[in-house]
């Protein structure tokens, strides 16, 4: 069958973001794929040179809305390996709830988005509904609804009163039976098997040689979380239970990031049983001198590498990172082979890409 | 020393054929991150097959031009692995002219964008790499982004309003924008003119300008 290339944009994929696609089909089936990316490109590892360390505090957590907290946290991470800060206790469990409050709702959000793909209005909003209680959480706790700017340099900015801290336990209560109904939906609902199982599927090997990272990696079977394989922060002392599917398909994908919420808010209640108490940031800064470090974290989307590289000046020399889906994209390449034309908008979705953290 | 420590010392000295010197740290939290300066840059390639054998994974690539390196009269490029966790960075030093690189993505596929990303940026070449085309920028842009001076206005043409609205309106033949006082139709620019975007037209089938704003390195 002869073969033609088709253009989809953000609109055709159901992206608010912009990412384009070149997509070779034989009939209304894929057979090769092409990734343009670049159109929100902004130059920011360029940028970050010309700020100091504080500056791109700031900027970082605007890279992104969906992980904006993992930029500035693993930043900060960067800057106190190279300059030898200890972040006091309280503050790096503080540092793990604003990760997990993120995570619960950037899961959420993906699997909304998912539902809404496949034509289950009511689950959709149903999981929009479940990740509005996070989002008052936030705006109640941080002020914010997207970007918390609870990181610096040292520790955290604001430290949680205790009214705060049972209001947060009273919203992690009531996210946990909608979570279970969403998990349930997703795992056992026949009209939402029929458009999720064995679709877009991304086997073991392939993940492993594309080294796809976080909920896509684990939904092919790879037991790899970088709270449990490079503990940082309060990580080392919370029990991380780390989901795993194997069937590397969408409906996959979809559990291992339900199962990744509900083991948030588990660790979220961890936090607020086990922090102890004291300050909340390092009373006093070292210079930053001349060194360089890497930091990571596991974002939302997976694994986040931060690599800093300081000439004693309170400029970086280089700062540079990797966000998990930057290998994601290109595994889209296996999982679309094959795939209706009308699966494409679910397949791409499934890997719950980020583009402007892409683009940089 | 660590079980890592052993296994990448073997690798590494086994796959580039000498003694290369690995400098471990380890963290409060126990996790270590290794670092280590290739002798050559030729060396990537034997290492990065020597940690693939060993199941690493490519995490990320870092090319950098530090103003450090630059007195030196180096560039670097570091490469990150991950092995199970600990990290592995192994920097190779190149010249600033002439910079070359062999591409690992015939080992690790994830290089492919890394490489093409550091190949827009900066001005190096990767050497047998599969697909070596722009990744993120245009290919109307110069190469080598991140070594040219590049005033910020003209970065944020699109981010000011003025600026944009000029060159949408340069595109409508007998409309001016309002408040611009020149009626020169669109493409009336002669050669070597600044137009109102900043940009300087070629004469047709002119070679491309050199950047006036081009620093050398």
């Amino acid at each position: 069958m002869s073969t033609r290339t088709i253009t989809l944009g953000p609109s055709q994929l159901a992206l608010e973001e912009p990412m384009y696609f070149k997509v070779q089909v034989a009939g209304d089936v894929v057979v090769g794929l092409d990734v343009i990316a670049g159109q929100v490109h902004r130059g920011m590892e360029h940028l970050v040179m010309k700020r100091n360390l504080y500056q791109n505090i700031t900027l970082l957590e605007r890279l992104c809305s969906l992980c904006s907290n993992s930029h500035p946290s693993t930043f900060c991470s960067a800057v106190e390996e190279v300059a030898g800060i200890c972040i006091p206790p309280r503050a790096e469990y503080l540092r793990a709830v604003a990760d997990e409050i993120k995570r619960i709702s950037s899961h959420l959000f993906n699997c909304a988005v998912v539902a809404h793909i496949i034509g289950q209005g009511s689950l959709f909003q149903r999981a929009m509904e479940v990740r509005e209680i996070m989002q008052d959480t936030k705006e109640f706790i941080y002020g914010n609804r997207m970007d918390l700017a609870a990181n610096c340099i040292g520790g955290v900015r604001n430290d949680l009163a205790p009214e705060s801290a049972g209001y947060l336990r009273d919203q992690m209560e009531r996210m946990k039976a909608p979570l279970d109904e969403l998990l349930c939906s997703f795992e056992t609902d026949p009209a939402v098997l029929g458009r999720t199982e064995g679709v877009g599927v991304l086997t073991r090997r392939h993940a492993i040689d594309f080294a796809v990272v976080g909920p896509v990696a684990r939904a092919c079977g790879i037991d790899y979380d970088v709270r449990r394989k490079s503990p940082y922060g309060a990580y080392d002392r919370l029990r991380v239970s780390v989901a795993v599917e194997t069937g590397g398909d969408v409906r996959a994908r979809a559990l291992v990031r339900l199962r990744e919420a509900r083991e948030a808010v588990s660790l979220v209640g961890q936090c607020l049983a086990e922090m102890p108490g004291g300050p909340v940031w390092a009373d006093t800064l070292p210079e930053i001198p001349a060194g360089e470090a890497i930091a990571k974290s596991e974002a939302p989307r997976g694994e986040l590498i931060y690599y800093l590289n300081t000439d004693g000046s309170d400029l970086p020399a280089r700062l540079k990172w990797r966000v998990p889906s930057y290998m994601n994209w290109d595994a889209l390449k296996v999982m679309l082979q094959g795939e209706k034309v009308a699966n494409i908008p679910l397949i791409v979705n499934s890997i719950d890409p980020c583009i402007s953290c892409t683009d940089r | 020393m660590s079980n890592w420590q052993t296994k990448v010392a073997s690798a590494l000295s086994r796959g580039i054929g000498s003694e290369t010197p690995v400098q471990w740290r380890l963290d409060r939290k126990g996790v270590q991150t290794g670092w280590c300066r290739l002798p050559e840059p030729m060396d990537i390639l034997p290492a990065a097959q020597a940690l693939a054998e060993l199941q690493g994974r490519l995490s990320m690539v870092t090319a950098y031009l530090t103003a450090a390196a630059k007195l030196r009269g180096v560039r670097e490029i570091a490469y990150h692995f991950d092995l199970d966790g600990t990290t592995l960075t192994l920097t190779c030093e190149l010249p600033l002219q002439g910079a070359q690189v062999p591409s690992i993505t015939p080992i690790f596929r994830n290089a492919d964008w890394n490489e093409r990303e550091f190949m827009e940026i900066y001005d190096i070449q990767v050497t047998g790499h599969p697909d070596p085309r722009r990744l993120f920028l245009d290919a109307s842009i110069e190469p080598a982004a991140f070594e040219r001076l590049i005033p910020y206005s003209t970065f944020s043409n699109g981010a000011n309003s003025k600026a944009l609205w000029d060159k949408v309106m340069a595109g409508s033949p007998g409309e001016t924008a309002p408040g611009v006082a020149s009626t020169a139709s669109p493409g009336s620019a002669e050669p070597g003119e600044v137009t109102t975007c900043g940009l300087v037209p070629s004469a047709p089938g002119a070679a491309p300008q050199e950047n006036p704003l081009k620093e050398t390195p």
